[in-house]
């Protein structure tokens, strides 16, 4: 994989630390986000890699007894993701999240994918429909549903109901998109095929994802970001995380000596 | 060849043991259905008197008479008519309320200790025996804000009743919701109100609209409050009708005019000797039961249709 | 590098089978060299039966731990350390796989000179020295592996150009005796494929040294220079 030496940045976070009411999930992470590049954070159960993804999209808001101290800061514009004076929704319309268990609407496969066009008040019924199709075909999914868009969704299979929930992240044509853990709940064709989507998506978004599959993060990532209870331990490229990482901690997880 | 007897001994013992353990299985499941059967066949037993005794009285007069001191002519027309009348006051005061009430509860309220004395006042709410609603019903509806006898104030103390059955409805129902959902939409850019309108409610329609019926089928048969606060037990006449033909085309005078309810005109024919009344009552007892089952039934087949779409 | 056991245990027992096998192949080889140069000193037809015999057996070893590697990849999908590893246990594998071609070369033709007998092959003590170099190389790079010390790897890597003076010397001095005694040419020709082999011995003992110097620093020190090297594996 070329990896050109200077990419531009998406996002830097700087000295970011989250509270749960007392207990400090993360400590003090400095990180870059490199623009149109699939960014993949490892380690295990509990590190804290989940409840990072989710600072980027302020999900933590929605929960009473959460505290961030530091920034994120979003790029071209500066903006600090986690300004007191920013409001969520406002992140929430920039970066989209796929959830690790698929998690479409009871509602059908169109009005799925069209919600978030909805909430942005997008009224104009040819518009809803390009991007509705826009966003199923970058989803690959297309061809699969479009004779059936206003069947439900829950009649989908699960790696078609993630996708969906992919193209309905997709549709209002984010500028991040955030992944949790997005195959760890299916069959490995269908791991497989969202892997690919993955590698095409990245050329059109910023990627982030979570994964506890370190073969999947040297699969499908060109950056690899390893945590280990709240700290950010090595970051780097990903092949060179993968055959020759700096720290000690990194390496014992990757072989297997982790215990 | 012993390793073999032993086995087969082994299997002989085993086999006895489950059929030692499924005869208590049997007998469980006798017991269970005897008392099952005890609470079924009573109310069978009572339906079926009923039906017996009030069958023979149910006419095309029977709905549509007036009551009268001579049994033979008499008839429920102003009592279903003023039954239908309150539960829609009824209806159309406690939903609106109640599902504010629970959504607020469960979606905006803080989760705080404030908010848990609350919910377990309301809880409790629903074990207040009815005719209290129907004593602060009078001093409060009736006389203080002046409303009056009125088939409005019935509705307005019967709301109050079912009240916390409408809200516990609700509150189940948006429960039942996973939070995976509410991130979803959270995710894409909602705000709490697009989440509520567009998801919440919808999805727990089904639930709210199950509560408000057993409530209301509830409601129907409530007799203390309603003679609390003054329904009559003899009228020959009907409300002024909610609709009619010349403008305006509603009128809302009937909200504020005497009236009684079907309880109370069976409460009434019971208490007279006659055996002719008696089988008036009986008809009139098996409607309101046939009512109760049919308000049942649609929300049960509500739930059904309401729920295809959800699968949790 | 990291001696901590992994939490597979049978990961841990693969990896070492793998590592004990590669030094079994390379004892075998180090007593087939061994014997070739004796036999070319003395003569002796049951030293050059004896390497030759022992083909068959490296030749096994190298289809096993190949076989071993491709396992455990399928297996385990090793990463940093451990792919390096398997990796380089690989490479190794077939540079002692050739070593042990070139002993038997080295047998083969001291047979054919001993039984020609035209020059005496016992004033060719350079051989048995040139012999003995290697041979230590060998030895040393073995060692390395065994207690992957990039150090001493990058000693055995340094040695070879000790080894590559030698042998230009050697040929130097075989072109003197055939130009002297041109009946010597057959015999004194095949004296030179004998210290070519031995140099190329040589040269597969320095890869396998590069690949314990890959294996403990994760750099592929191979066409590298050699200041460049040795500051590597010191590092």
């Amino acid at each position: 994989m070329q990896v050109q030496a200077q990419l531009a940045l998406k996002a830097e976070v700087r000295g970011l630390s989250f509270h749960y009411g007392e207990v400090r999930a993360l400590k003090d992470i400095n990180m870059a986000l490199h623009e149109k590049q699939v960014t993949a954070l490892i380690g295990p159960s509990g590190c804290g890699k989940s409840t990072f993804l989710r600072c980027f999209n302020r999900m933590h808001d929605l929960y009473p007894g959460n505290r961030y101290e530091g920034d994120i800061v979003f790029h071209p514009d500066g903006l600090n993701l986690l300004g007191k004076d920013v409001d969520p929704i406002e992140v929430r319309m920039r970066i989209s999240m796929v959830f690790q268990k698929p998690n479409p609407f009871p509602k059908s496969i169109f009005e799925n994918v069209a919600y978030g066009l909805r909430v942005r008040g997008e009224r104009n019924r040819r518009n809803v429909e390009e991007k509705v199709e826009q966003a199923l075909r970058g989803a690959a999914l297309w061809d699969e549903v479009k004779d059936r868009l206003h069947q439900l969704a829950f009649n989908l299979s699960g790696g078609q109901q993630q996708r969906m929930c992919i193209a309905r992240a997709l549709a209002t044509e984010p500028e991040i998109l955030l992944f949790d853990e997005p195959t760890s709940a299916l069959d490995p064709i269908a791991t497989a095929s969202i892997e690919e989507l993955i590698h095409e998506l990245k050329q059109k978004v910023t990627i982030l994802i979570v994964t506890h599959n370190m073969q999947q993060a040297a699969r499908v990532s060109d950056y690899t970001a390893y945590m280990y209870l709240g700290e950010l331990i090595e970051f780097g490229i990903t092949d060179d995380l993968f055959i020759k990482p700096k720290m000690k901690q990194t390496e014992d997880y990757i072989t297997g000596r982790f215990g | 060849m012993t390793a073999k007897i032993q086995a087969q001994r082994d299997l002989v013992a085993i086999r006895k043991l489950i059929a030692e353990h499924q005869r208590w299985d049997a007998i469980f499941a006798l017991i269970g259905l005897a008392c099952l059967m005890i609470g079924v066949l009573t109310f069978l037993a009572l339906f079926i008197e009923m039906a017996v005794n009030g069958l023979p009285r149910l006419s095309y007069e029977f709905f549509t008479n007036f009551p009268s001191r001579r049994a033979a002519s008499a008839g429920i027309l102003s009592a279903w008519v003023g039954s239908t009348l309150v539960m829609v006051v009824t209806a159309v005061v406690a939903v609106p309320l109640g599902v504010a009430a629970g959504v607020y509860l469960e979606e905006y309220a803080a989760k705080n200790w404030v908010t848990d004395v609350i919910e377990i006042n309301i809880t409790n709410l629903a074990g207040v025996p009815s005719i209290v609603y129907g004593l602060l019903a009078l001093g409060l509806f009736v006389y203080q804000f002046g409303l009056g006898q009125s088939i409005l104030s019935a509705g307005l103390t019967l709301a109050l009743l079912i009240l916390p059955v409408v809200i516990v409805a609700t509150r189940e129902a948006v429960r039942a919701i996973p939070q995976s959902i509410r991130e979803g939409a959270y995710a894409l850019g909602a705000t709490q109100w697009q989440t509520v309108s567009d998801h919440i409610l919808p999805y727990s329609l089904a639930g709210i609209l199950t509560g408000m019926i057993i409530g209301l089928a509830r409601a129907i048969g409530e007799t203390a409050p309603i003679i609390t606060i003054g329904a009559l037990t003899f009228i020959a006449f009907l409300p002024p009708a909610p609709v009619t033909a010349e403008p305006p085309f509603l009128n809302f005078e009937w909200l504020t005019s005497p009236f009684t309810v079907m309880p109370i005109q069976m409460f009434n024919w019971t208490s007279r000797p006659e055996a002719a009344f008696q089988a008036n009552a009986a008809a009139a007892g098996f409607v309101l039961v046939i009512m109760t089952l049919a308000m049942n039934g649609l929300a049960i087949w509500l739930r059904y249709r309401l729920r295809k779409n959800i699968k949790w | 590098m990291t001696t901590s056991e992994h939490l597979s245990k049978q990961f841990d027992a693969d990896l070492e089978s793998l590592r004990s096998h590669v030094l079994q192949m390379g004892g075998l080889v180090e007593s087939q060299i061994l014997a070739a140069i004796e036999g070319f000193a003395t003569g002796n037809r049951e030293l050059f039966e004896r390497v030759i015999n022992s083909e068959p057996r490296v030749n096994g070893y190298e289809v096993t731990i190949d076989g071993q590697c491709s396992h455990t990849i399928v297996k385990r999908q090793p990463a940093a350390s451990d792919l390096r590893m398997i990796m380089a246990i690989s490479k190794t594998v077939t540079d002692l796989e050739r070593i042990g071609d070139e002993a038997e070369k080295i047998a083969r033709m001291s047979m054919q000179i001993h039984e020609r007998d035209r020059l005496k092959a016992q004033r060719f003590g350079e051989i048995r020295h040139v012999g003995n170099i290697a041979v230590q190389m060998l030895r040393q790079a073995l060692d390395a592996f065994a207690r992957l010390d990039a150090a001493q790897a990058a000693q055995v890597v340094r040695e070879d150009a000790t080894l590559d003076d030698e042998f230009r010397s050697i040929l130097r001095q075989l072109i003197t005796f055939m130009m002297e005694d041109p009946r010597t040419i057959s015999s004194a020709l095949e004296i030179v494929w004998i210290a070519k082999a031995i140099e190329r011995i040589g040269d597969h003992a320095k890869n396998m040294a590069e690949n314990v110097i890959y294996i403990v620093k994760g750099t592929d020190v191979r066409h590298t220079r050699f200041e460049d090297l040795e500051r590597e594996a010191k590092s």
